[in-house]
């Protein structure tokens, strides 16, 4: 068996794929069944528990990334990074972290699944490969928007690559978006008023 | 451990447009034990769960040792347990059972689900009740599904704890269960709560499940239905 160091971005495409699904992990359901009672009576303040379920939802693609990194960079005598390259975290950011937010209302996996819908309607009308090189001369808005939109709804579109400013500005508002959203997922746990399925 | 005396006043709960309860009030000093009887659908576990800080309700304002309920919960320990159905199966009995205060409660290796009714249950109440130090106790059908050795040991563990301090708080339709360890009953009917001490019902003596039964029948207009299933 042989270890192919160049090939190492395609490996980390069903990664983030799967991830999209892990961090789907949801958290309303669970909790009107009770299964969190213990913790949420367990005195931690709600943002912990909150932050808690995030990071169980995503720790083990975020496990599975870094150790086909240190296989990469293994492999290839420290010479290739590219999971470890900008647009690769950019990627990895975004699937832990809006898919999480989005389902923390809904049943398990229903973000990814949606994704995937989104995903699957949009490449009809948007290509998903990167719009923006790794260098540009001229800054154009309207690639800026389509790079934009790819990068949202399909993440992998900069694996690999170390974001030069123009993409940067591409990936921003995914990010934004991302985080925006976590913010108000948690909010939602902290507040969240929570009776059993089987009370109401 | 700080002793948790409990008020409630005017607690009205709603799921959208159906009010659940309303008006409801009572108080319950540290160390003693309220034992809340009623109908099915009356909301005896909506208001366990307002005790317990995980709903909020639509109106009034219940205190634990002054402190909203999600602040009671940071500074004393609190045991809450809404029946077996609340365990997540996938999970292994012997790690559930490590959550409650890092021991081991049973050595079990086999996922919740494949446990019986009653060996669940028995997990579920070790659990919340092996945490130290423990202020609240909150129970919802605490005895259902148990053989009679598990029941002894729940009701000599609750008697335990009471005496040492903590307030409890039970729900059960097995009222010959709550007669024998309350110090106050909360009747929760449709359109009215009512408060009761223990010598109230029973001047001289303990309480019996007959008595409460009785009272039961009383408050909600003569029916008896409730005498049946205890």
């Amino acid at each position: 068996m042989t270890l192919d160091s160049s090939k190492a971005s395609g490996g980390i495409v069903p990664v983030l794929l799967l991830q999209l699904f892990a961090a789907s992990s949801g958290f309303a359901v669970p909790a009107r069944r009770g299964h969190y009672d213990l913790l949420l009576t367990s005195g931690y303040r709600r943002e912990w528990i909150a932050l808690m379920h995030w990071w169980t939802s995503i720790a083990p693609g975020i496990a599975t990334w870094l150790m086909l990194a240190a296989v990469e960079v293994v492999a290839s005598r420290g010479l290739r990074t590219t999971l470890l390259a900008s647009g690769t975290c950019a990627a990895m950011t975004l699937v832990s972290t809006l898919p999480w937010a989005l389902t923390t209302r809904l049943p398990r996996f229903s973000g990814g699944i949606g994704w995937l819908l989104v995903l699957a309607t949009s490449t009809t009308v948007v290509s998903v490969a990167p719009a923006i090189p790794a260098t540009t001369d001229s800054f154009d808005p309207a690639t800026l928007v389509r790079s934009a939109w790819s990068f949202l709804i399909y993440p992998p579109t900069f694996v690999g690559h170390s974001l030069s400013p123009e993409q940067i500005a591409a990936v921003a508002p995914a990010l934004t978006l991302a985080v925006a959203a976590m913010v108000l997922a948690c909010r939602w746990i902290v507040r969240a008023s929570v009776p059993l399925e089987a009370a109401q | 451990m700080i002793p948790l005396a409990i008020s409630v006043r005017d607690l009205a709960v709603r799921y959208g447009r159906r009010l659940v309860f309303h008006n409801v009030s009572f108080d319950i000093a540290a160390g003693q034990s309220l034992g809340v009887i009623g109908p099915n659908g009356s909301g005896k576990t909506t208001l366990l769960r307002l005790l317990a800080g995980c709903l909020t309700p639509a109106a009034g304002d219940i205190r634990i040792g002054g402190l909203p309920p999600r602040e009671a919960l940071r500074r004393t320990g609190v045991a809450y347990f809404a029946g077996d159905a609340t365990l997540p199966g996938s999970v292994r009995a012997c790690h559930w059972g490590n959550l409650g205060n890092g021991d081991s409660v049973t050595p079990d290796r086999r996922p919740i689900r494949a446990l019986s009714r009653g060996t669940r249950q028995l997990l579920g109440l070790r659990t919340v009740l092996g945490r130290h130090p423990l202020g609240l106790i909150v129970l919802d059908e605490p005895w259902e599904a148990l053989d009679r050795d598990a029941g002894l040991w729940l009701s000599t563990m609750l008697e335990t704890k009471r005496d040492r301090g903590s307030a409890v708080v039970l729900s059960s339709h097995r009222l010959h269960d709550l007669a024998g360890i309350s110090d106050c009953y909360l009747f929760l009917l449709p359109h009215e709560a009512r408060l009761m001490r223990a010598h109230e019902i029973a001047p001289t003596g303990s309480v019996t499940a007959a008595q409460l039964a009785d009272v039961f029948d009383k408050l909600r207009g003569g029916a008896a239905s409730f005498r049946a299933v205890s």
